[in-house]
């Protein structure tokens, strides 16, 4: 794995308007770069992430048949006593997943380490699923890549494919949901609609501050239809816990991600997997934390939900500290410290999707910090021969 | 290779496309309906539903799929769904009964400029079903029902949205609700 830098495509801001990318800057500062890729060999892709995802996503699931129907893990992980039986009963009828993204601490050399598991609102997918698709072909074409180069990123083919799997078991009318105002969410369903409709399901976007209640408790559209599947790109345990919350129990309604993705979703999943599988190579060390008891050094505090690296507490092995803000409070776990992968003094994050069940790709996040925060930078990925990439370089 | 062959946008490129979402001018809507009292609440309009639903039973008796016997009517439809006709010539038939109707809406601009009715059924699943398009008439064999049949997405499920607003308030607090 190696961070090598190419000419970008002189026309790539074109290229993102023409299809759609309208995030490729936020606020001003750059969220696509493109001025270098991370290379990686096939082995690395296929040993230490592939199969690891493949294989920590089987061992994820299978901690549901313990959670689900357990009162005092429900209660670990702070869920809500009301949601209680709507979660059980989404896992015992195998309710259908789309996607999730697990992170992780990898440098090309040794096992990685998995920081976390989004397993309910993943973003950053556009622009690994197709976006860097193009820059490759496109890099290909103008002879700045080999033509041998490949991509572990078969994530469009696996959304189409998820997609055709499940459509026979959405009630429709089926609506993608996301905050109005967020640029990034609302580029993300609008991508999420287009492998559902490539996949011949008919579907609509609604923002998430228009959903309607009936007077009976179902969940509507702009035009009084009730919703029959609601794909949000909004968080579990914010539905939970915002004003309509209370009829998703009763509501009729089919989610995506389905409600026991808040079980595997919440950061307390990971120091219940190291409970079960204690000494994993791709584990780290993670136990339930007080949330105020002294943070020793060599130890991260993470709030159960906490997304985009917010209010996270670093205590790193030096004795110094490292602390991000965000808007989340409440129970912690924490987990043994491991660095991010430095690139020239880069931190590198790398996002490993799971579509379905399969693992299919992955995305890059660089940032100045320790701690990856929303504004991390998105770099694509190549995978090339050993050979062929130390003459590129 | 370990990507995709192609990562094909129909809906999100601005290139010409070859399907498009819902973007003309004129657009219909369509509501399906258990009875014309339904029909009434939701549309407050009588005179068009009582149209619609005498327009609907009228191209049932021509656009229904038919069967030449019970057992294949009832494998499609459900137990009870059937019922006995006769052509003028005196060949005996089965057809499944109307179950509900379509209330389908031509808008322009926004106003209603025309409507039409036709007949749904529903399949032994209960999934509701209209014949397709060009399949009227003739006689289905066991089998054959299926794909003369085509799945109706509109749903009889209207309700009236007494609030809005109750999902959101999380989110300003952050830019993204993704991670």
């Amino acid at each position: 794995m190696r961070r090598i830098a190419i000419p970008e495509r002189a026309n790539w801001r074109e290229r993102a308007e023409e299809a759609g990318f309208a995030f490729h800057t936020i606020d001003g500062e750059p969220y696509w770069d493109e001025s270098a890729y991370y290379a990686f060999t096939l082995r690395e892709i296929e040993d230490d992430i592939e199969a690891p995802t493949e294989e920590l996503h089987g061992m994820a699931l299978d901690m549901l048949d313990d959670i689900v129907g357990n009162e005092e893990r429900l209660r670990q992980l702070d869920v809500p006593e009301p949601f209680w039986d709507l979660i059980a009963r989404s896992w015992r009828e195998r309710q259908p997943h789309l996607y999730g993204r697990m992170d992780f601490a990898y440098d090309g050399t040794g096992p990685a380490k998995l920081y976390e598991l989004n397993y309910d609102t993943p973003t950053s997918l556009y622009e690994a699923a197709f976006f860097q698709w193009q820059w490759l072909d496109d890099q290909q074409r103008a002879g700045r890549l080999p033509l041998a180069a490949d991509q572990y990123n078969s994530i469009y083919e696996s959304l189409v494919e998820a997609f055709g799997t499940i459509a026979q078991r959405l009630p429709r009318p089926f609506y993608l949901s996301a905050v109005r105002e967020s640029v990034e969410d609302q580029g993300t369903i609008e991508y999420l609609r287009e492998c559902a409709v490539q996949a011949g399901i008919d579907c609509g976007l609604l923002a998430i501050e228009d959903i309607g209640v009936s007077e009976d408790g179902r969940y509507t559209d702009l035009k009084d239809t009730v919703i029959g599947t609601l794909f949000k790109l909004y968080p579990l345990e914010d539905l939970f816990r915002e004003e309509f919350g209370r009829y998703l129990p009763n509501a009729g309604v089919m989610l995506i991600e389905p409600p026991w993705k808040a079980v595997l979703s919440n950061k307390g999943i990971l120091p219940m997997l190291w409970q079960k599988h204690e000494g994993h190579p791709n584990l780290l060390p993670a136990w339930f934390d007080d949330g105020r008891s002294p943070l020793p050094a060599g130890w991260v505090r993470k709030p159960l939900y906490s997304r985009e690296g917010a209010n996270i507490d670093l205590h790193l092995p030096d004795g110094t500290s490292q602390r991000s803000d965000g808007p989340y409070n409440g129970p912690c776990i924490r987990q043994a410290y491991h660095p991010l992968a430095d690139f020239d003094g880069r931190s590198v994050l790398v996002g490993s999707w799971v579509v379905g069940d399969r693992a299919c790709g992955i995305g890059i996040r660089e940032d100045r910090s320790l701690i990856t925060r929303d504004t991390a930078r998105f770099l694509p990925h190549a995978i090339v021969a050993e050979q062929t990439s130390v003459l590129i370089a | 290779m370990k990507r995709s062959r192609t990562a094909a946008l129909l809906l999100m490129s601005a290139a010409p496309l070859m399907l498009t979402a819902c973007g003309s001018d004129d657009a219909t809507s369509e509501g399906l309906y258990t009875s014309v009292d339904a029909c009434v609440e939701q549309t407050n309009d009588r005179y068009t539903c009582q149209e619609a639903f005498a327009q609907a039973t009228a191209k049932a008796e021509t656009e229904s799929p038919r069967y030449e016997s019970r057992e294949d009517c009832i494998a499609a439809h459900g137990e009870g769904q059937c019922e006995q006709r006769k052509t003028s010539t005196g060949h005996s038939y089965f057809m499944p009964m109307m179950t509900g109707f379509l209330l389908g809406q031509m808008l322009r601009g926004g106003q209603s400029a025309g409507f039409a009715g036709n007949p749904a059924y529903r399949d032994r699943a209960g999934n509701w079903q209209r014949p397709a398009p060009g399949a009227a008439g003739g006689v289905y064999r066991a089998g054959s029902a299926g794909a003369a049949m085509a799945p109706i997405n509109a749903q009889p499920n209207k309700a009236p949205t007494v609030s809005r607003g109750g999902f959101g308030s999380s989110s300003s607090s952050r830019s993204s609700s993704g991670g």
